[in-house]
């Protein structure tokens, strides 16, 4: 097929505050193509696609759509030149139905009455072509986010779009749905669309797409077919130069440490359930064990008690029932402070609310749960002076970008404020972390930091329970993993026995029906 | 430079609310210049003066403070007045149920009476908090309410001075009395207490690990709970040594300055002190000095009212007007990001 170029941007500029955002990126989309937009946190892919998709203003630059300069001065505009978005949080509205989601906002047939056939027929044939199996009178609260993420793709698709942008769609997907879009997006292409597929997984862009396309830091670094593209190539385009690649733990197998040497048990859960305040049952019946020096991933979809599962650990909620043992002493009922000093860390999952004083200083922020112990000070008495040194180092040695200790809390980055939760979290000698979705925010370096700072840590006996929704990233360094459905533990694998489907199955709750 | 940067605002707020307080009092035909002159000056020509504007700088800095405290970890209490008016009413308790001690002891005790009513004062508001999650804001000002009728009922009560025309009761021992630094005019030893009060709570705020903790909840509670503050500890704690805070206030008013309860007594302290303490943007080390200026403006107010024959309520809208440009600066600040 005759592949020619329907989409072009140009030297795009783009400044957020003082911080480049896009640098002179030129962009370039043909016809009939899945295009694999890579790159790291932050390295303005989701920026570039939302000045195409009209919800930013470029500071500079130009939009060619099949040979005409355009503007796209609001989402309304993207849709009308026929290009969609599927962004990773989805607008939609729960207590309606798919079908009532999918015709918002477009005209009908029959404004006046609530006949929708002509709508439904449409959309069925829709849902016909492109393999998209739903039940269009089903509740979108009734449904799980890989059925949700399918709808957002009929709402473009029913408005008529051949360009669509999916931003980073693998993220809550669970890996047998994973196959299922990529199903759907090959019948697409066929059809005559073209499709932007922002991603930070390489396995992903080496298994779908026609063309890569690399960011680094809002610039440009490359752009090749599928043929020309190795896995070594797009690592080094995506990391740059800096990265000692032999010594990563991403990439390097050499680098990946498994613990088989079980020594004492660490953490301990015997049957633990929590019914939170609306008398539901978020918890029930966990029971695991972390010895030292072991990684205990777990995996489960958004929303399925792992939260939950954290805060009981840590002390913020205290179980029901059950329970929960540090070195064989029952901490069931013991305090967060309490916990803490006994050498618990916690790396919470929603930074912006769990995480971060805003309104304080970095320096406040750094220290903040560590704040009783020595040398940030003494009966009583906050050592500003060490606590300053303090801050400086870790400022300096996991790379916050911020111009010093006083810096106030909300100059910060979504990325530096989880690099601070990461500082702090490590900053400690600890006996117990427990991470939660600990490098979201981060680029690959610095998510390859945090994976060996665990492993020294683990090193010196600290035991870990790391909650993750990135599959990869438990893969990658987990000693066993336990999948979460429903609040409860469906299943704990180790090493030997990890596979990815049979871990999706598990977090689809497939498993646990069918018995 | 930084300094400057960040203190411009607060100059154009100062100076804005002057020009705009400026243009009114044209407007009702005096002269501005004359009038910002004797506002401004007043409090330093004589030593009289000076030593008003000492005397309110002593309540203003505390009643802004029992504000800002409870404010550090997030909490609004705005019943300084309330428990002004408690500290009022246990530090003349004291000073006439025990009239008779020496001074050495009944100064402390009408002081510590002061400061102990006060705070028991704002913990009906805190403990209602800690224990129900019943809002500080409502509870503290419906508290005032009830202190007003308090002191109607002390200051009509057997207590009652006959000779007096207003309600007021009769004088505490004179043993009671706070020492005075200077006998004429009269200036007594309060002016230290309230600096080193001020001090402590700075030392407190901004040195100790249980002020850490304050500012902590402060700026995100649920983060602060998450890393093992107790915060509703916080709330509590706040607001009682805020209450505390305006409990001296009211026993130093009584001790210090009027030597006996008098309905009314509290002024419009709290009001104040609620306005200084949104210009210090909740700043605690920022109060004494920012209490000082408006004391310089409230004794001011009164001269301009004497010699000029203009309305004192004049220094009122220069004061909010200060307030609404420093909040309207914070909106602009936001509105750039």
């Amino acid at each position: 097929m005759e592949q020619t170029t329907i989409l072009q941007m140009h030297e795009v500029n783009k400044t957020f505050d003082k911080v480049k955002a896009l640098d002179n990126v030129e962009f370039e989309l043909k016809s009939n193509e899945i295009l694999g937009l890579l790159g790291g946190n932050g390295a303005g892919k989701t920026t570039l696609m939302n000045v195409l998709y009209g919800l930013y203003k470029m500071d500079s630059g130009s939009i060619i759509l099949n040979g005409k300069p355009i503007t796209i001065p609001s989402p309304k505009d993207a849709i009308a030149h026929g290009i969609g978005m599927v962004h990773q949080h989805f607008l939609q509205i729960n207590n309606y139905t798919v079908l009532d989601n999918i015709i918002l906002g477009t005209s009908v047939s029959r404004p006046w009455t609530a006949d929708r056939k002509k709508e439904k027929a449409a959309i069925e044939e829709l849902c016909k072509r492109f393999g998209l199996e739903i039940d269009l009178d089903a509740y979108i609260e009734t449904l799980p986010l890989g059925v949700r993420q399918k709808v957002e793709i009929l709402k473009a698709l029913y408005r008529g779009v051949n360009i669509l942008i999916l931003d980073e769609p693998t993220t809550n997907l669970i890996p047998q749905e994973v196959d299922a879009l990529f199903e759907t997006l090959k019948i697409m292409v066929k059809e005559g669309l073209s499709i932007v597929f922002i991603t930070h997984k390489l396995r992903e862009v080496l298994h779908i797409c026609d063309r890569i396309s690399v960011l680094r830091e809002g610039k440009n670094v490359v752009s090749l077919t599928r043929k020309d593209a190795t896995d070594e190539m797009l690592v080094r385009a995506m990391v740059g130069e800096g990265m000692d690649l032999q010594k990563s733990v991403i990439f390097s197998e050499s680098s990946k440490r498994v613990v088989t040497t079980k020594k004492e048990t660490v953490l301990q859960l015997e049957n633990v359930s929590l019914v939170n305040a609306d008398k539901i049952n978020v918890l029930s019946d966990i029971s695991f064990e972390i010895g030292a020096g072991e990684i205990l991933g777990v995996a489960g979809v958004a929303g399925n008690g792992q939260r939950d599962l954290a805060e009981v650990v840590m002390g913020i909620q205290t179980a029901t029932s059950g329970t929960i043992k540090f070195l064989n002493e029952d901490i069931t009922h013991s305090s967060t402070k309490e916990n803490i000093s006994r050498g618990f860390v916690y790396i919470p999952e929603d930074r912006l609310a769990d995480g971060f004083l805003h309104k304080a200083s970095v320096a406040y922020n750094l220290i903040l749960g560590y704040h009783n112990l020595p040398p940030y000070s003494n009966k009583g008495i906050v050592n500003w002076k060490n606590v300053n040194a303090a801050s400086r180092e870790m400022i300096k040695k996991f790379t916050i970008k911020t111009t010093g200790p006083d810096d106030a809390g909300g100059n910060l980055s979504g990325g530096n404020i989880q690099r601070v939760m990461i500082a702090r979290a490590f900053s400690q000698s600890s006996k117990l972390m427990v991470a939660h979705n600990p490098t979201r925010g981060l680029d690959i370096p610095s998510m390859d930091f945090v994976y060996k700072n665990i492993f020294e840590h683990a090193e010196t006996g600290m035991a870990t329970l790391l909650l993750s929704e990135d599959l990869d990233e438990l893969l990658l360094i987990s000693n066993r993993i336990a999948v979460m459905y429903r609040g409860k533990i469906v299943g704990i694998l180790p090493r030997e026995k990890f596979d990815k489907y049979a871990i999706g199955r598990m977090m689809s709750g497939y498993d646990q029906e069918s018995k | 430079m930084t300094q400057i940067k960040k203190s411009l605002p607060y100059i154009i707020a100062v100076v804005g609310a002057f020009i705009a307080a400026g243009i009114f009092i044209a407007a009702i035909q005096y002269n501005p210049f004359e009038a910002y002159k004797t506002l401004i000056t007043t409090s330093f020509r004589t030593p009289n003066g000076f030593i008003q504007t000492l005397m309110k700088w002593v309540p203003l800095t505390l009643t802004a403070l029992a504000f800002t405290v409870p404010l550090s970890s997030g909490k609004y209490n705005i019943g300084a007045e309330g428990q002004f008016l408690a500290g009022a009413i246990g530090a003349t308790t004291v000073g006439i149920l025990l009239a008779d001690l020496p001074p050495a002891l009944l100064i402390p005790l009408v002081i510590i009476a002061g400061i102990i009513t006060g705070a028991l004062w704002g913990l009906i508001s805190a403990w209602l908090l800690y224990q129900f999650n019943i809002n500080e804001i409502l509870s503290t000002v419906l508290l005032n309410f009830i202190s007003f009728q308090l002191v109607d009922y002390v200051a009509t009560g057997p207590w009652r001075d006959p000779s007096a025309g207003a309600p007021t009761t009769i004088a505490i021992g004179q043993n009671g009395y706070l020492p005075m630094l200077i006998k004429n005019p009269p200036l007594s030893i309060g002016v230290i207490l309230m600096i080193l009060v001020a001090i402590g709570i700075y030392f407190y705020t901004n040195k100790t690990t249980s002020g850490y903790e304050l500012v902590a909840t402060g700026a995100n509670p649920r983060a602060a709970k998450v890393h093992g503050i107790d915060t509703r500890k916080m709330f509590l704690l706040s607001m009682v040594i805020g209450a505390a805070a305006a409990g001296l206030a009211g026993a130093m008013e009584v001790s210090g300055v009027q030597h006996r309860l008098i309905e009314g007594i509290h002024s419009n302290f709290a009001t104040l002190g609620l306005i200084i303490g949104l210009i210090s943007r909740g700043k605690n080390q920022a109060v004494p000095f920012v209490a000082f200026f408006i004391a310089v403006l409230e004794v001011g107010a009164s001269a301009m009212q004497r010699t000029m024959m203009i309305p004192s309520q004049v220094v009122l809208i220069v004061e909010a007007l200060i307030v609404i440009f420093i909040l309207l600066s914070d909106l602009i600040k936001r509105r750039q990001k």
